[in-house]
């Protein structure tokens, strides 16, 4: 082990002087940060400014939308009738990006149309809608009723109708909590797949330049194989701690000075729909990240181990660095499908292929964390010990294979790799 | 020191090493001579604990070789290899920790060799920046860096300059005669015959030859003797008559001849002096032995041939 011990931490040194270990540590958390900004601050309020032209020929609107105007949308008032060719194709209405059709019947029809030149976003057609339909229902609580506008906005309200988990009353854990699972998963296979690589390039550099032969003069071919391993790992740990670092420090920042207001409802712009700040909310609010991040650490740490082998295997009995490349076609679609089987779960947690996926070490690690964050039925999460178990154990059969193949391939130079090799090597003691 | 004893490797049904036995003395530098493909490195592997023999012991010290032994050889492969990115030093740092060795036991050894070989300026040089020869003569420091009792080089001589093979060797003669055993598989046989005491030949996976090089040359010279003289070549050949054979010559100029002359029937080489005495000027002649490159060769046509 004290051999393994120094390999690994001359691994370890040379991924910490290397310029791309320090630029994927510190820009790659910062490019998460400017996206998670990026979707904080524009994933709901489309940035789209439109000019929206409204035909009212019998003026039910009276020329009136908001009391607060909408920063990205500005309402003209037509009361003549305007032809949808006309509107398409007339100069003078080049300006509008929209014409909304409100006829003289919309208080009894309830219809209304919008032409479009460019398709409004998801919020723009939200917003738009919103606004029209409180301004009828102004004109409808006076035209009809005796009602003020805030009493007849309560007796329209509809019915709030919630599925719930019986096991998660509160909606801890819900769906889009099981993206932030999907997103831990991913970071461990992302993370598995640059450093897997890294084994696999360091070994057949090794190879290449010959310097395994003097060390395996020294030291035995597993303990040269996990040295590499755990060098690199700790390297990969250490990228991960700094990300975490990076990107909590980052997002407690937006949370105390940029996005202060996003928690107070009286700040919010008048009249807008208010569902982007749900992102927010489950970034700050509702992931338990003390827990999902011990259990990262735990499945990244086995994870890594059970592919890292495979990534050490495949550098050993390699003829050349290109010569890997085709066998580790392979292992990325292994990859791909792990993280394919992460969705799976996330879109059918309690199925038992999920149960299947979080047993199976391939897939544990990403359909672990989904199925952590969204939740286990009480009982069940002895669920996630099992998991965890069976890919230590895999991790460790997976590393006893891949010794044999790394002690009889290593010293083999110059072949094309065939699969018989491989079979070949794993007979050989 | 070492003992091989009927070690065997197959590859496959194919025999890298077949039953071949042969033992290192302490104090001793050994060659390890063999044609392309005998299954040298095979060896030097198995006693490096890289490949596992199939069959057969290796003894060091009176012990089974173990991984423990390790830290008492010193290898140096034929392919040289280091890390481009390390600096001399750090290279060092490692492979002395590896062997065992404290930090301040690899500086005060690191720093005996680097001045020892004249390239105490390369201690903070990174590998890359060094040439090829520098990295050899690198590559050797680290070799010895621990001063092993049993140092084992695969073809130490190739890459290095005139000037630097002599300093090697130098090296090897002085630990040799501090004890340590040096075992060296090479093909340059003229410095096997220089600093070897011993080899062993190995052709086709099998002991072929063994012994201390003087008594291989005994073995297998042909009874030629050589003459170097001044004087006419006709009057040479005349006064060998029919007592003796002339194999070859070479003309030397200024009147001057090396003469190779075999004995026919009972005649020997005092007979030869004194036929010749008074008909040419004797400068020198001695006995011809075979050189290792010659014995080399016949030894591995003429097993070939046999096959």
């Amino acid at each position: 082990m004290r051999n393994s011990w120094i390999i690994a931490m001359r691994e370890l040194r040379e991924r910490l002087g290397s310029r791309s270990f320090l630029l994927m540590a510190i820009l790659g958390p910062l490019v998460v940060l400017t996206f998670t900004y990026l979707i904080f601050q524009f994933g709901g309020k489309e940035q789209q400014k439109w000019h929206v032209l409204i035909v009212d020929p019998a003026n039910v609107m009276d020329h009136k939308i908001m009391s607060k105007e909408d920063p990205n949308i500005t309402y003209s008032f037509a009361t003549n009738y305007v032809e949808i060719e006309q509107f398409a194709d007339e100069k003078r209405f080049a300006p509008f990006d929209a014409m909304v059709e409100v006829n003289e019947k919309v208080l009894s029809n309830k219809s209304c149309f919008l032409f479009y030149r460019e398709k409004p976003s998801f919020t723009m057609s939200v917003n738009i809608r919103y606004q029209v339909e409180r301004r009828l229902e102004e004109v409808l609580a006076r035209q009809f009723t005796d009602l003020s506008v805030v009493n007849f906005r309560k007796i329209k309200q509809p019915l709030s109708f919630v599925f719930r988990n019986v096991y998660d009353p509160q909606d801890v854990k819900g769906d889009l909590a099981g993206w932030i699972g999907l997103f831990f998963g991913a970071v461990i296979f992302v993370f598995i797949f640059l450093f897997g690589m890294t084994i696999l390039r360091s070994v057949s550099r090794e190879k290449t330049n010959r310097v395994v032969e003097i060390l395996l003069a020294t030291v035995k071919p597993r303990s040269l194989m996990l040295g590499k391993i755990l060098g690199i790992g700790i390297s990969a740990f250490l990228q991960v701690f700094l990300w975490v670092l990076i990107i909590g420090l980052g997002l407690y920042f937006m949370r105390e000075t940029i996005f202060v207001d996003i928690y107070d409802a009286s700040n919010q712009v008048d009249g807008q729909a208010s569902d982007y700040n749900q992102f927010v909310e489950l970034v700050f609010d509702r992931v338990q990240f003390g827990v999902m991040l011990f259990y990262f650490s735990l499945f990244f740490a086995c994870g890594y181990l059970f592919y890292g082998a495979f990534f050490a295997a495949l550098g050993a009995i390699s003829g050349s660095e290109s010569d890997g490349q085709q066998f580790l076609i392979p292992l990325i679609l292994i990859l791909c499908f792990a993280l394919y089987a992460g969705y799976f779960a996330l879109e059918n947690p309690d199925s038992l292929w999920t149960s299947f996926l979080m047993y199976f070490p391939f897939t544990a690690p990403v359909v672990a964390m989904v199925k952590l964050s969204v939740g286990f039925a009480p009982g069940d999460e002895y669920q996630l010990f099992v998991s965890l178990f069976l890919l230590l154990a895999s991790s460790i059969g997976v590393i006893a294979i891949a010794a044999r193949l790394f002690k009889n391939g290593l010293l083999q130079f110059g072949h094309t790799l065939r699969f018989r090799n491989i079979i070949l090597w794993l007979k050989i003691k | 020191m070492l003992e091989i004893q009927e070690l065997t490797k197959r590859y496959q049904r194919k025999a890298a090493i077949d039953q071949v036995s042969f033992s290192l003395r302490n104090g001793e530098i050994f060659g390890l001579l063999g044609p392309n493909g005998a299954g040298k490195t095979t060896l030097i592997r198995i006693i490096n604990r890289i490949v596992e023999q199939d069959s057969g012991t290796i003894r060091f010290n009176g012990d089974l070789l173990q991984q423990k032994h390790l830290a008492h050889i010193g290898y140096l492969p034929e392919e040289r290899g280091l890390y481009k990115q390390m600096t001399v030093e750090a290279h060092a740092h490692f492979l002395g920790a590896l062997r065992g060795m404290s930090k301040s036991e690899i500086n005060i050894s690191l720093d005996y060799w680097l001045k020892k070989f004249n390239c105490a300026d390369w201690r903070k040089k990174r590998i890359q920046e060094l040439s090829k020869g520098m990295a050899q003569k690198v590559q050797f420091i680290y070799a010895i860096l621990h001063e092993p009792d049993l140092l084992i080089l695969d073809e130490p001589f190739s890459g290095f300059d005139p000037v630097n093979i002599e300093l090697i060797k130098s090296e090897l003669q002085e630990m040799k005669a501090k004890g340590k055993t040096i075992l060296i598989s090479t093909h340059n046989m003229r410095s096997v015959e220089e600093i070897c005491d011993r080899v062993v030949l190995i052709h086709q996976s099998k002991k072929v030859l063994e012994g201390r090089v003087s008594e291989i040359q005994e073995q297998q010279k042909t009874g030629e003797y050589a003459v170097k003289f001044r004087g006419n070549m006709i009057a040479f050949v005349n006064a060998l008559w029919t007592g003796f054979e002339l194999i070859d010559k070479e003309i030397l100029g200024d009147d001057r001849f090396i003469a190779r002359v075999k004995m026919r029937g009972d005649n020997s080489f005092e007979d030869l002096l004194k036929v010749l005495i008074g008909q040419v000027k004797i400068e020198a002649a001695w006995e011809v032995l075979p050189s290792m490159n010659e014995v080399f060769i016949s030894t591995v046509t003429g097993e070939s041939d046999e096959k």
